[in-house]
């Protein structure tokens, strides 16, 4: 059953990621966005990590996704405006996409032997396991990405705040 | 004494200093005689120290400063190592050294910038004394590359004159090409001995059979360094060049000192070089087509310090001949000898310059020994001791050059000869159309010949009796007297003399001195016949034809290095410019309008084209290296 | 542990200052507590204490990094004390270089991989905004935009890489994932090559290693040139410090793998680096060029795994960050009188004495000259290389050496040019000449005892 699932869920995921690049309206390059991230989501919630799956539709799907939405009506940029690339540009990166795309799949189809097999664990997705490992081992990750928050916070506002604004 | 070797250095530093800092603070007399002073403390320590090994065959001094880099496998100590023949190329070069810079207190008595020329020439004394001083090679490099520097400062010296500066570079570049050798010699030495300096190298090296590939590949490629210090093939052409420079500059070091390194540094290692008989032969070939090619185009120069130039290179080319047939003390001596009658050569022609107010060209000169008489004599030992004349320096150092030639090889010794016959030539030529027929420069010139002061007269008399007895250190055999040099240096040379055995019979000897004496006074007579007497003066250089033509434009080396090397790379670095910064940067650039006007047009020109290629440049370069590395 | 607390508190401080008003006092508070954590990382020495479940691993050769980032921090903000002071945005400067430098730090002394990542994500996210940070200038949001989006794609190589060797590993931590390659080392599957590979690329572009170096003289060029000074220093000494620091405790088993791929990297930085500078005209970007050789040079000393390793990269790292500020005192002022072409630097000698020998001074050290520190770190990293058997690459990294000289003395040479027509007056205020004493009693120094830094581990 979760082997189908999974197939379904693949599919679409990739279906949408490239819905995502292959929109010419930048409102449903969201949208199938969104629908990538949901399909993800699913993904999550197979491989046990329920928590991962809620964050993930609500921080992504969510807030980062209408904040999306929210600049490109405010904007207005929902129009075929996009302009022309050549198509010597477009072959390359088609050629070296997919060529990327070949070298890892015929790089990774052949491995073997992943180092981690654990034993299922129906926990190991609960929000108290993640806590305990975030707040004991992880401990200091998990204080110095506040610190990556802070820089991209500050950066953010600096360059988005009127020039001289804090002279005022 | 031991505990003062530090002095002898540092007292040139001491007045690099005092010219450098205080520089236009410096009272005018005050700067050349403190320059002067230094270096004459300098020798006086050095002839103390020179009588306290003389008196004791084994003394090796060794003093170690501090160590610059330890790690488990490998040591480089910073530290002082005095043996014999670092005690002889000390009295060259604080002896030289001295007189060279009395000369210079007379002869750049104009100069607005004197303290800064005592200051280059004091720091130049110090690196050549660190390089004969370390008791390792990293210490020679360092020395190695600080006369470097110096000898492009002084160069350099007037550097309002951008052909000056270009010459000054030239030296610069074409010496870091050698350098680059040396370097990786030193690389490989480190890595095969664990150490750089002498004793480790020799000792480790010495237990190594002959022709041992590692040894042939140090050797060659410390022979490169030596070529770039020492203008060989192919990178001699930076030491005519270098005439640009002061005329005390280009005695002390593109005569006498500098230039010599190269020879040093084989000496130093000729245990190396005796276990790599190919490196050896390198050194042979390369030494007898640099001392010939620079003798030919010799014939045919008209401004006098670059004949007297290309004379170095043709001398230096000789030393190495000395040093490819494993006599290594002939080269030391050769070396010995050449610093005095080649720096008294050229102290010779910057009086003549001197009084010619600044006229280099043989052509607008003769006559001059009426004006100049002190000069005119000393000039005549220098020429007569250079092209080998007894009982003059040059001949003893070139006779056993020769001597080792014929020992060895019959066609080296015919070349050599012929290359001395050439030496000959080209000096008389100098000689006669400098001193001797009728004055040809204008009359205003004519008006101001005064013979140089005493500042600069004494030096170039106390270097005439040098070059005049200074051969007396290394007699034949055939005179029955002791050769002191080479008692004198037989530890160092010990183990290379157990592998060469340069031995002539005495019948020979004796042929070699009467052949060669005869032969050179036909080319006196001939010279002053069709300089002197005849009144030939070389025809301006447009009238020339045929091989003179060739010979006249130094066999087009320089044309040939600006084709095969300068304008290759330059055209790399231009198509690098044009296509990829041109042509494509500042193609997008220009394409999408100018960017500077606004924010918008920036964005518009960022979204398409430049981050794209970039992109792509990098995935295309992940999967080569991908595809490489996971499937090849 | 408390280095980065104290240089996260210059960040806080900062912020902090905008709503107290105290600006006024923000210069020299953040030039103490630099000092401070200068202090702090002395004492942090030869203990080797592994913090929160070996997150950070504060070893010497950490502490030498992160000393090293700091005192060309501090000599940043001393050089900087015109840009900074007055400015308006002075707290958001001060913030965002002083979390910059936690991250440099956090690169230095990762011991997992979750660190690392943090670490380079936080350096280069300050870099993105600071690159773009003079809005009025389209150049500068050209490079800001542009660092960020090559950026944010080789975060992805990195991100990926590291995934994909903890999937073959089974771990985040450098010496487990060390111990499993060990045990290991002949049968790894290909998911560890390839994760090794893809953080390979992911490094290599961060310290603008050919052939990932195209944004390199974009953004250095486009930069305001205060944020270009630290990204040739700092940023360059973390990235390269992580660099060594991965492969050399957790890879170095499987190196004959990957060596002559990075190898190849290295020679080609240094070539492309040499050739493109040699033409350059503006300073500036001369120096975006031969920071791509310089990062081939660097990237030898991770080639040529061996003992020597650490001390070379050290002392070359030290010599480099030490001359590039002292020289981007100079370009900082050359890009206020809005010239930073190298002609416009005749006749700087006549004026301005005591710079333009500090100036040749560094730039003789950078090109490799003895006795200066620069050419003992080149001696040390090609030294290395030689005793790893990579002579053709020791070759390759004298030539461009070689090279390198002739661009470096042009701009000296420019310099004792007597004044043309686009001479232009510099002035150096005090703090900016204190900079250039110090750095040059550091490069003369470290040049005739380098082993002041490299005994240090």
């Amino acid at each position: 059953m979760s082997q189908y699932l999974f197939y379904i869920l693949s599919l679409l995921t990739a279906f949408s990621a490239m819905m995502v690049v292959f929109s010419r309206k930048p409102v449903y390059s969201v949208l199938y966005m969104i629908f990538c991230f949901f399909t993800i989501a699913g993904h999550y919630i197979l491989l046990n990590a329920q928590f991962l799956a809620a964050v993930h539709v609500i921080v992504y799907s969510g807030a980062i996704m209408v904040l999306f939405l929210y600049v490109i009506m405010m904007l207005n940029l929902n129009k075929e405006s996009e302009p022309h690339k050549s198509n010597i540009a477009k072959t390359a990166a088609v050629v070296s996409g997919g060529l990327l795309l070949m070298v890892l799949v015929s790089v990774f189809k052949s491995a073997d032997g992943l180092a981690i097999n654990p034993a299922f664990d129906s926990q190991i997705g609960m929000v108290e396991v993640l806590g305990m490992v975030l707040y004991e081992k992880y401990l200091l990750p998990f204080e110095v990405s506040a610190l990556l928050f802070l820089t991209a916070m500050i950066g953010a506002t600096m360059l988005g705040k009127k020039e001289g604004g804090a002279q005022s | 004494m031991e505990q003062f070797i530090w002095l002898i250095p540092a007292l040139p530093l001491l007045g690099f200093l005092i010219n450098g800092i205080g520089n236009k603070s410096v009272p005018r007399g005050m700067s050349g005689l403190v320059a002067s002073i230094t270096v004459l403390g300098g020798f006086i320590l050095s002839v103390v120290l020179f009588l306290q090994l003389l008196s004791d065959p084994n003394l090796v001094i060794q003093q170690k400063l501090f160590t610059w880099m330890a790690t488990s496998t490998m040591e480089v100590d910073f530290g002082f190592m005095v043996d014999r023949l670092s005690v002889i190329m000390l009295l060259v070069i604080t002896g030289v050294g001295f007189l060279i810079h009395v000369y210079s207190m007379g002869y750049m008595h104009e100069e607005p910038d004197y303290a800064r020329y005592f200051a280059y020439l004091n720091l130049f004394v110090f690196f050549m004394l660190i390089l004969v001083l370390g008791s390792g090679y990293l210490m020679m490099f360092v020395g190695w590359e600080g006369v470097g520097l110096c000898s492009y400062l002084l160069i350099g010296f007037w550097f309002k004159n951008n052909d000056y500066n270009a010459a000054a570079s030239k030296a610069f570049i074409m010496n870091r090409i050698g350098d680059l050798g040396f370097l990786l010699g030193m690389f490989l030495m480190l890595q095969t001995f664990g150490s750089l300096s002498y004793d480790k190298v020799i000792s480790g090296a010495s237990t190594m059979s002959v022709g041992t590939p590692v040894l042939t590949a140090i050797a060659l490629l410390l022979f490169v360094g030596a070529m770039g210090k020492s203008a060989q093939l192919p990178l001699y052409t930076w030491l005519p060049d270098a005439m640009a420079g002061p005329t005390p500059v280009s005695a002390l070091i593109h005569a006498a000192t500098m230039v010599t390194a190269g020879i040093y540094m084989v000496v130093r290692s000729n245990v190396i070089y005796v276990l790599a008989p190919f490196a050896s032969e390198i050194v042979l070939i390369v030494g007898i087509l640099t001392a010939l090619l620079a003798a030919f185009v010799g014939l045919k120069q008209t401004d006098i310090k670059k004949v007297l130039a290309y004379s170095t290179v043709s001398q230096l080319g000789l030393m190495f001949v000395a040093l490819g047939l494993g006599a290594y003390k002939t080269a030391l001596f050769h070396v010995v000898t050449h610093a005095f009658f080649k720096a008294l050569l050229f102290l010779c022609s910057g009086s003549v310059i001197h009084a010619m107010g600044g006229e280099q060209d043989m052509r607008k000169m003769g006559g001059l020994k009426k004006a100049l008489p002190i000069t005119h004599l000393t000039f005549l030992i220098g020429t007569l001791a250079i092209t080998g004349i007894p009982p003059f320096a040059g001949f003893f150092s070139k006779d056993e050059i020769m001597a080792s030639a014929f020992a060895t090889n019959g066609w080296i010794f015919a070349l050599v000869c012929f290359c001395a016959l050439l030496t000959a030539i080209y000096m008389f030529r100098l000689y006669f159309l400098t001193f001797h027929g009728e004055f040809r420069g204008s009359q205003h010139q004519q008006e101001h010949l005064h013979e140089s002061p005493a500042s600069m007269t004494t030096p170039l008399i106390v270097l005439a009796i040098l070059s005049t007895i200074g051969g007396f250190i290394g007699m034949p055999e055939i005179m029955h007297a002791p050769h002191l040099l080479s008692r004198f240096l037989k530890p160092v040379t010990a183990m290379a003399e157990s592998y060469t055995s340069l031995h002539v019979t005495h019948t020979f000897e004796y042929i070699l001195l009467v052949s060669s004496v005869s032969i050179l006074a036909i080319v006196i007579w001939f010279s002053h016949r069709k300089y002197a007497v005849q009144k030939h003066v070389p025809a301006a250089p447009q009238e020339l034809s045929g091989f003179q033509w060739v010979l006249h434009n130094k066999f087009f080396v320089d044309e040939f290095y600006d084709a095969i090397i300068v304008r290759p790379l330059r055209m790399v670095s231009s198509l690098g410019y044009r296509w990829i910064e041109q042509g494509f940067i500042d193609g997008i650039v220009n394409g999408f309008g100018t960017v500077a006007t606004s924010l918008s047009a920036a964005l518009r020109y960022l979204q398409s084209g430049a981050i794209g290629f970039y992109m792509i440049a990098m995935v295309i370069s992940f999967i080569v290296v991908f595809f490489i590395q996971m499937f090849l | 542990m408390n280095i980065l607390i104290a240089i996260t508190a210059v960040g806080v401080l900062a912020m902090l200052s905008e709503i107290l008003n105290f600006r006024r006092f923000l210069y020299p508070i953040s030039l103490f507590v630099m000092l401070v954590a200068l202090a702090l990382t002395g004492m942090e020495w030869s203990h080797g204490v592994r913090y929160f479940n070996d997150m950070l691993y504060m070893d010497n050769y950490a502490v030498v990094f992160t000393g090293i980032m700091v005192v060309t921090t501090l000599l940043w903000f001393m050089m900087n004390e015109n840009f900074l002071n007055g400015n308006p945005r002075q707290a958001d400067f001060t913030a965002i270089i002083s979390f910059a430098l936690g991250g440099a730090m956090v690169m230095a002394g990762f011991s997992d991989l979750i660190m690392l990542f943090l670490g380079v994500e936080i350096l280069s996210i300050s870099m993105y905004v600071l690159a773009a940070s003079n809005k009025s200038e389209p150049r500068s949001n050209e490079a800001g935009f542009k660092y960020f989006l090559m950026g944010a794609f080789a975060s992805g190589f990195l991100l990926f890489g590291i995934a994909l060797v903890y999937g073959a590993t089974g771990s985040f931590n450098l010496r487990e994932i060390s111990e499993f390659v060990s045990e290991n080392n002949t049968d790894m599957s290909a998911i560890f090559y390839g994760g090794v590979l893809m953080i390979a690329a992911g490094l290599a572009f961060k310290v603008a290693a050919a052939p990932f170096h195209f944004w390199a003289p974009d953004v250095y060029e486009g930069s305001p040139t205060p944020f270009t000074a630290f990204m040739s220093t700092v940023v360059k000494t973390a990235a390269f410090a992580a660099f060594l620091r991965l492969f050399s405790t957790c890879f170095s088993e499987v190196s004959t793998w990957w060596s002559p791929v990075l190898a190849i990297m290295s020679a080609l930085s240094m070539l492309v680096g040499s050739i493109m500078a040699l033409r350059q005209t503006s300073l500036k970007r001369l120096l975006a060029w031969s920071g791509v050789a310089n990062a081939g040079y660097m990237l030898m000393a991770v080639v040529s795994l061996n003992e020597y390793s650490d001390t070379a990269l050290v002392l070359y790292a030290a010599a480099y960050s030490i001359a590039s500020i002292g020289i981007f005192t100079l370009v900082s002022n050359m890009t206020n009188a809005g010239n930073e072409e190298i002609s416009s630097l005749h006749g700087f000698s006549k004026v301005n004495r005591f710079p333009a020998l500090v100036i040749t001074v560094l730039m003789f050290s950078i090109a490799g000259i003895p006795p200066l520190a620069g050419f003992f770190g080149k001696y040390a990293i090609f030294a290395g290389a030689l005793k790893d058997g990579f002579v053709w690459l020791a070759v390759v990294a004298v030539l461009s050496s070689a090279i390198s000289v002739f661009y470096y003395l042009k701009v000296v040479v420019a310099m004792f040019q007597p004044a043309g027509r686009e001479a232009v007056q510099l002035e150096f205020n005090p703090g900016q000449s204190l900079v250039l004493g110090l750095v040059l009693v550091l490069v003369v120094v470290l040049g005739l005892v380098p082993a002041l830094i490299t005994t240090l581990i």
